[in-house]
């Protein structure tokens, strides 16, 4: 990550979440150094923002892909065989859920119940929803991604 | 003068002031409700549940570190419901916590025996992973064991820091919840002053102060049922 | 029978992009009506009489709660609305935020005038972060119109975390900090984000409000049963031909919803209200759709006999420890435990020693948990033992 300064300042400690996002957008994650810097402009512990990122499951302390692939694993989707387009982006891609791909194209996980259980079984890639999956679809629908 | 309310604890009419909590009216009445969280002058956490009490017409259990007394309030500290109750928090906590009470330097004076004592624990009904984490031994004079830890929260609120600077967080969620020190790292050697503030407030072997060869143990052994 | 449409009226009736279509469709004259010819103790009392009681899962009766807020001393007051949607197998939100999100701002406005609140936040799951853009527009018109007047009203968005859909934990939330529940007393209405007077509500509790200042208390109240008034919202996924949103009066029979509207044949189990829900076994389905009986958020995942009970009740569980916020004792230790054990129970690995034990962990997570989610992680197990038992009692290693 370049130097300081990188991160547009919280206007407050409300704002925190936010740039948190912010930063996991620019970077793929979120780096020691965006925390430190956070946590020195609202003059709160580095502990403290370190507490907020690694709670929440869209941010990411580790680095991520340029795409983040997020397969929904809870019961309606599983009643819809999620498991078969888990397999499909294993397959794809050669990744299991948790791992990156070597070029850093996309990163695999699964997610609990996003709220598309009626068009089951769903995904998110990044934030666009993909919905009513099979198999066949998941091949074209990874190719649109760079 | 103020205003004070009535009300009563296991059977009995007592009145009290109406910002006080249930577990300060209980012990202003020689009552003794268990705890470990709790901190008395700050502000409660509520996480330990320990200290959980039967307030009528309640649907759940009421903490008492954290709840006003209210006028008429009709409360019970120990009746089965929540002996049963409290046995099972204290069995969680022992669940994912470490079998290494014979090896562990606060064995007799850890706060976590004794609660589990008095509530007649012996071994517990459940099992969980256990966490673990490397012991931090840099500091010169405390050690942090967080494999130990039962995440009252206690340190996290008694420390003050230098300059006004807390030490310690929390991070993570769930059942991977820590108490963390900087990006999760280890207590360095000067991460703190000598103020021996959480070695004292620990109620377990999670943190503890180095011993010099030699040196006695606080306290007499504790013995356990069980 | 025909079900009338209260929350859905103007779900592809309107488009949910132009505020032209909404006020041609009578938009925005409960709220004129509100802040023209009602006080603020007119619009809390009309609410009260209707009935409404919340519609995000613990079903505790809006005007009530409102009342609170409205007779509460402060200089600020905020209006939230919950959209994190979380629970597992609910989706109406969603749909409803899509088709119709200016009956919600109407109703939060509403909500606002009906307390004294200035500012108002849409608390929303960033799973849904494509629907900002379009809710910011629908608000950005609203804003134009000038029907605003000195409200302040934002979107924020959440990280990741079903647990911020817990009213408290979302403060915390909108606040900067981790999503951990809070204890209560005291309650938001008192004292809530940033320690002012809040009220939140629901999405689909907030839907409400205009038709109910519209067309009155009463015309509301003659709809359901004794103690839940109006209609509900369900969201039916699972094992049905047809999933997908459907509103009902409340009281309707389940097996109405289930076999009648989305097709379900061959029905095992119900759950109701998600992860945090309770089951229902195939025989039960005239139970009506009511608070009286069960409800939730309205979410209704259909099992047919093809499932394994105890897959389900696994399932079910390894969503909550994730989702758990870890701070208080019975429900962090708790849900692993139950995770541990219906994982062995999962091999054919259980024991009888075990289920006992699973009882007592129950009662003690129900009873002592901080929040909603700790207190209501054991449903699953304990109605699933009451219907299913000897689904465990056979996997009890030999
Ligand atoms: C674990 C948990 C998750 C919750 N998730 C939501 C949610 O996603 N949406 C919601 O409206 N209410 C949710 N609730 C209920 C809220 O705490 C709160 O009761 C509700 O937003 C109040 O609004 P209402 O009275 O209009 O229902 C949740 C509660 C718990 C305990
Ligand atoms: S380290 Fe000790 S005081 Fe701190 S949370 Fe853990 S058990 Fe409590
Ligand atoms: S019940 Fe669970 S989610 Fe609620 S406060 Fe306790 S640990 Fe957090
Ligand atoms: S279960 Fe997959 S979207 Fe709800
Ligand atoms: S002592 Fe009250 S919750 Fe811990």
């Amino acid at each position: 990550m370049a130097g300081k300064g990188v991160i547009t300042p919280p206007r407050d400690r409300a704002d925190l979440v936010e740039r948190l996002k912010e930063t996991q957008r620019r970077y793929g994650h979120v780096p020691e150094e965006a925390i430190a810097e956070l946590a020195e402009s609202l003059a709160i512990p580095v502990h403290e923002v370190y507490g907020v990122a690694s709670f929440y499951s869209f941010l990411s302390l580790k680095p991520l892909g340029r795409n983040v692939i997020r397969v929904c694993k809870s019961l309606p989707c599983y009643l819809k065989s999620a498991e078969v387009i888990m397999k499909a982006v294993e397959k794809e891609l050669g990744i299991v859920p948790g791992e990156t791909t070597a070029d850093g194209r996309f990163s695999f996980e699964l997610i609990n119940c996003i709220g598309l259980c009626d068009h089951a079984p769903a995904m998110l890639i990044n934030h666009d929803a993909h919905v009513d999956l099979t198999p066949q679809k998941i091949k074209q629908i990874l190719k649109s991604y760079e | 003068m103020e205003k004070k309310i009535k009300l009563t604890i296991n059977g009995k009419e007592v009145s009290a002031r109406p910002d006080m909590t249930i577990l300060e009216v209980a012990k202003e009445n020689g009552i003794d409700i268990p705890t470990l969280c709790y901190i008395p002058d700050l502000s409660p956490i509520g996480a330990c549940r320990l200290c959980v009490v039967e307030v009528e017409g309640s649907r759940t259990l009421v903490g008492s570190c954290h709840t006003p007394v209210a006028e008429g309030m009709v409360i019970q500290t120990h009746s089965p419901k929540v002996i049963a109750t409290r046995r099972v928090l204290v069995e969680l906590m022992l669940a994912s916590h470490p079998d290494a009470c014979l090896v562990c330097d606060k064995a007799n004076i850890c706060e976590l025996r004794r609660i589990a004592a008095d509530l007649e624990v012996g071994l517990p009904r459940f099992r969980a992973r256990k966490h673990y984490y490397p012991v931090e031994d840099e500091h010169p004079r405390m050690v942090r064991d967080m494999s130990k830890c039962v995440q009252c929260w206690r340190c996290v609120i008694a420390c003050k820091g230098e300059s006004g600077t807390p030490l310690f967080g929390t991070a993570y969620r769930g059942f991977d919840s820590k108490v963390i020190y900087g990006f999760d790292q280890p207590l360095g050697s000067q991460a703190c002053d000598d103020c021996d503030a959480c070695v004292e407030i620990c109620p377990s072997g999670a943190i503890r102060k180095v011993r010099k060869a030699g040196e006695e143990r606080a306290n007499k052994a504790l013995f356990i049922k069980g | 029978m025909p079900q009338p449409r209260v929350v859905l009226k103007n779900c592809d009736v309107i488009d949910p992009k132009r505020i032209d279509s909404y006020l041609e469709n009578g938009g925005f004259k409960a709220l004129a009506k509100a802040r023209r010819e009602m006080t603020p103790e007119q619009i809390t009392g009309e609410i009260k009489d209707s009935g409404l009681r919340g519609r995000g899962g613990a079903g505790f009766p809006c005007g009530i709660k409102w009342e609170g807020a409205r007779t509460a001393s402060g200089d600020a007051k905020y209006v939230i609305c919950n959209a994190d949607e979380g629970e597992v197998g609910t989706f109406k939100d969603r749909y409803i935020l899509e088709k119709d999100p200016f009956t919600l701002i109407e109703g939060i406005l509403i909500a606002g005038h009906a307390i004294g609140a200035k500012q108002g936040y849409i608390y929303l799951r960033v799973e849904y972060h494509y629907l900002l853009d379009h809710l910011q527009n629908a608000l950005n018109q609203v804003k134009q119109k000038g029907y605003l007047n000195g409200f302040s009203l934002e979107i924020r968005e959440g990280a990741g975390a079903y647990i911020c859909g817990e009213e408290s934990a979302l403060m915390d939330s909108i606040e900067g900090k981790r999503g951990e529940a809070r204890y209560r007393p005291p309650f938001p209405t008192t004292s809530g984000l940033w320690g002012k007077p809040t009220i939140i509500n629901n999405v689909e509790t907030l839907m409400n409000i205009p038709p109910i200042i519209m067309n009155g208390a009463d015309w509301f109240s003659q709809m359901g049963t004794e103690r839940s008034k109006g209609t509900k919202v369900f969201s039916v996924s699972g094992d049905v031909d047809k999933p997908g949103v459907y509103e009902m009066v409340l009281g309707s029979p389940l097996r109405e919803l289930v076999e009648e509207l989305a097709m379900a044949k061959n029905i095992k189990l119900v759950q109701i209200g998600g992860a945090t829900g309770r089951i229902l076994p195939g025989d039960k389905l005239d139970t009506p759709l009511a608070f009286e009986a069960m409800l939730g958020a309205g979410a209704v995942t259909v099992y047919d006999q093809s499932r394994d009970v105890i897959d389900i009740i696994h399932r079910t569980m390894e969503f909550l420890v994730e989702e758990s916020c870890g701070k208080c004792t019975p429900c962090r230790q708790g849900t692993e435990v139950m995770v541990e054990v219906l994982a062995k129970f999962h091999r054919s690995e259980g024991s009888l020693r075990e289920l006992r034990n699973l009882e007592a962990l129950s009662s003690a997570m129900m009873l002592s948990s901080l929040c909603g989610l700790g207190q209501a992680a054991p449903n699953a197990v304990m109605d699933s033992l009451q219907y299913f038992r000897d689904e465990y009692e056979k996997r009890v290693a030999k």
